[in-house]
């Protein structure tokens, strides 16, 4: 009974969806002035869309090469901040609902491919994570991927070795830590410059490592963040196991 | 002197972020930052009261291209009612908290605040993100069967609200180019109409399952029922109340049309009857109370839409009936940790709310009613009159069962959560005496 | 190449994407398949917020000698955050349903569940 339900509820939504999305012609530009914005304080009305103020303001204002890592970091820093937060948040109610739990060890062993690759994979993992997350600004990536990168090896080791565990304190340290380097680089911004989130430092040459401004500094603290805490969701998830 | 309003979302976020570190004071450090978060929006509350609105821009960037915080009398009111209040609900249950309680509690209250302070709507979906993740671990924290079941039924809905409040804004950046809440209010006329409908659905959709509006409303009584008294009580005041302001914002300042009145006065009307008359029927009390806040959140709904169409009552009887509902809903879940009403701080709390709630002169409620009775004959809905009148009958019927089977002498509470109880119940007092609301409602808010 | 006709197709798989994870959601009985169903209906989500970002012909929004060009960058970095944060969501449900699952002993929900 239900399953009709849901048919008849799916196929209605997919034509509703369907109609609407048609209407959604792609544009050739943003630049048109439809999408011209107002600023809401002052009332004004600019001549260039947000998108395009993006591309083409990035290098100069935020010395990043990289658009959308600017947005993350700089023009949006704000809900990013929140974006760790939620992550951070989960993390702590997984660790508060399971946190009765004992540690029980894992059936099956796993096999010789396994547990040799597993340990040859670790290190490259983790490297290519940093990478990723200390050249945030100038290539793809940034803090969150090079967090599940970092993530990722070590759950490669949970799996091969039922005995393997990453120090719970020190895991729970670091996400504290870098999460709190996180604002206070904000609190920083409303002391030294005039905002939160605020770049208070020289902006540099952009296309070199130490340029940007805050941005490097952000996604590194991101970057152990994330890396830290779906490590410590995960090993929380292995303890379970029975 | 310059404000800075960030700070009331950063600081419980730095706060909740070192918690961890220092495990055995965690209920202290939070405390102390729940005390910080209440004075700030005290004085935020009376700088915009003697003010006006005040912004912030973060990241130094001017909206659109950045984020900023806007703060009118609307707002100021709501983070200051969601911080007082998560202050005298931390004294009473922050004794027997461990670190991690107090952690998501923390970032329960700094999400629903950002909910009310932000001027960017997909700055609004993170925070709406933040405040039910915590939430969904709160009610899940008591670990027996009828606590997870309300977090499940609670994650389930609350996922699809989530991913329909981002295709609503999706659809509203594919023609707009722009995040700002004011921003796509001054160009909505723009828009394609069939989108700009569909987005308005998507977002009403996904916001009204937080703010419990009908039919979004399934989860409310698992939830409130399975959660512990504390937990249901922080639900009561912030984060239905943070969404139903965001409903507000999406009804009055980006879709202020007549066809949007209309579509959310008859949600309003069937949420507040179908409360109402379910909540008569419930023999357990927080199953009662959990219905009974579905109505009310119909009856701000009803005052809400009303105050889109320019009607003078009907933005000062929404506000009443905010201020009513969190400080008497809120205290009555704590009292019903004790099955019976034992001693005068008991008593007290619960006839005062029952009283604020029915509608009784001169506390908050009563004004509430009394202006949105008001608005609506201005309006000429005679209709929705006479269901407002015949809900407050059913309302009367099972409060009076409820104060007449609870009077008694059986429980025993602490004296900080006696406290605690009576401080809350005495807001329902207070906002009903002070000329607060009416100032309050005729100052000028963002976006006209 | 029609860079146009591309966005047609991923608006159709972004439809069958959230009908199919509705259909999940209302009919399995199985909660860890309500779950996946609701991450299938959030890429589905994601998906149509990175193809309202296409300009035809564009690049990724990197400085780019070669091209003139370059997509919005804007949906990118919303669904950055959107991902993660269906990924907090998800995990704070196995969580759940982990503890759900050893109060009941099994997955499926009771029919006193009902909504």
């Amino acid at each position: 009974m239900r399953r009709y339900a849901g048919i008849a509820v799916a196929l209605l939504f997919f034509a509703f969806s369907i109609s609407i999305f048609i209407q959604l012609i792609p544009y050739d530009s943003y630049e048109g002035s439809a999408y011209h914005y107002k600023n809401p304080i002052n009332g004004s009305v600019a001549n260039e869309s947000v998108p395009s103020h993006y591309i083409k303001e990035t290098r100069n204002e935020t010395g990043a090469v990289n658009a959308v890592t600017a947005i993350v970091v700089e023009y949006r820093g704000f809900d990013t901040l929140g974006e760790v937060t939620v992550l951070f948040t989960a993390a702590t109610g997984v660790s508060f609902l399971l946190y009765q739990l004992h540690k029980k060890m894992q059936r099956r062993e796993a096999n010789l491919i396994t547990k040799e690759g597993s340990k040859i994979v670790l290190p490259f993992a983790l490297l290519t994570g940093a990478y990723i997350f200390i050249h945030g600004h100038l290539t793809p990536g940034g803090g969150f991927p090079g967090g599940s990168v970092i993530a990722s090896g070590f759950l490669l080791m949970l799996l091969a070795y039922p005995k393997f565990f990453v120090n719970e304190k020190r895991l729970s340290y670091i996400e504290s830590i870098s999460g709190s380097i996180f604002v206070i680089i904000g609190l920083l911004g409303l002391l030294l410059a005039t905002s939160f989130l605020q770049n208070f430092i020289p902006v540099g040459k952009p296309g070199y490592l130490f340029s940007a401004g805050i941005i490097p500094l952000i996604y590194i603290a991101i970057g152990f963040k994330v890396g830290s805490e779906l490590s410590s969701i995960v090993q929380k998830l292995k303890e379970v196991e029975e | 002197m310059v404000i800075h309003p960030v700070l009331l979302i950063a600081i419980p976020l730095i706060t909740a972020f070192i918690i961890p570190i220092f495990k055995k004071y965690g209920a202290a450090i939070a405390g102390g930052a729940i005390a910080f978060n209440m004075g700030y929006a005290i004085g935020i509350f009376f700088h915009v009261y003697s003010n006006g609105k005040i912004y912030e821009t973060i990241a130094g960037f001017n909206p659109p291209i950045g984020i900023f915080l806007a703060i009118d009398s609307l707002s100021a009111l709501l983070a200051l009612i969601i911080n007082l209040f998560a202050f005298i609900n931390f004294v009473a249950i922050g004794k027997e908290a461990n670190y991690k309680f107090s952690m998501l509690y923390l970032l329960a209250i700094a999400g629903s605040t950002g909910i009310v302070i932000t001027g960017d709507i997909f700055n609004m979906f993170v925070f709406f993100e933040i405040t039910a993740v915590a939430s969904y671990a709160l009610i899940a924290g008591k670990k027996d069967k009828k606590a997870l079941e309300g977090a499940i039924k609670y994650m389930v809905l609350g996922s699809i609200a989530s991913s329909f409040i981002l295709i609503g804004i999706a659809l509203i950046y594919s023609q707009l180019k722009t995040l700002n809440i004011y921003d796509i209010a001054a160009r909505i006329a723009s828009m394609d109409a069939k989108i700009k409908w569909a987005s308005f659905a998507m977002l009403l959709t996904g916001i009204g399952v937080e703010a419990e509006i009908f039919p979004l409303n399934g989860w409310v009584p698992s939830a409130y029922q399975g959660a512990s008294e504390g937990v249901a009580s922080l639900l009561s005041f912030a984060p239905s109340k943070a969404a139903i302001y965001a409903i507000a914002r999406l009804m009055l300042v980006i879709f202020p049309f007549h066809a949007t009145y209309e579509i959310a006065l008859w949600v309003g009307v069937i949420t507040l009857l179908i409360g109402e008359l379910a909540a008569f029927m419930q023999e357990d009390v927080k199953r009662m109370l959990a219905y009974s806040s579905i109505g009310q959140m119909g009856m701000i709904l009803i005052a809400f839409s009303l105050a889109s169409q320019d009607l003078k009552y009907a933005l000062i009887a929404s506000l009443f009936l905010i201020v009513s509902h969190a400080a008497s809903k809120s205290s009555l879940f704590l009292l019903s940790k004790s099955e019976k009403m034992h001693g005068m701080a008991s008593k007290y709390t619960g006839i005062v709310s029952v009283l604020s709630l029915i509608g009784m002169p001169p506390l908050a409620g009563f004004w509430g009613k009394w202006y949105l009775m008001l608005a609506a004959m201005d309006e000429k809905l005679w209709l929705v009159i006479i269901l407002i009148f015949f809900a407050g009958i059913v309302e009367t019927a099972y409060f009076a069962r409820y104060l007449h089977r609870s009077i008694g002498n059986d429980g025993e509470l602490s004296l900080r959560y006696k406290a605690a109880m009576a401080a809350m119940a005495s807001f329902a007092i207070l906002f009903g005496l002070l000329p607060l609301v009416y100032k309050i409602a005729s100052l000028p808010l963002w976006g006209g | 190449m029609n860079f146009a006709a591309l966005t047609l197709p991923c608006y159709i798989t972004v439809a069958a994407l959230l009908s199919i994870g509705l259909y999940g959601v209302i009919s399995k009985s199985n909660l860890m398949k309500i779950f996946i169903s609701l991450s299938i209906m959030e890429t589905g989500v994601n998906l149509l917020l990175i193809t309202i970002g296409y300009i035809p012909g564009g690049t990724a929004p990197i400085e780019n000698a070669n091209f003139a060009k370059y997509v919005d960058p804007l949906p990118q970095a919303l669904v950055l955050t959107a991902i993660v944060i269906g990924l907090s969501v998800t995990a704070l449900a196995i969580a759940v349903l982990i503890s759900y699952y050893q109060k009941n002993g099994t997955l499926e929900y009771k029919e006193g569940m009902k909504w």
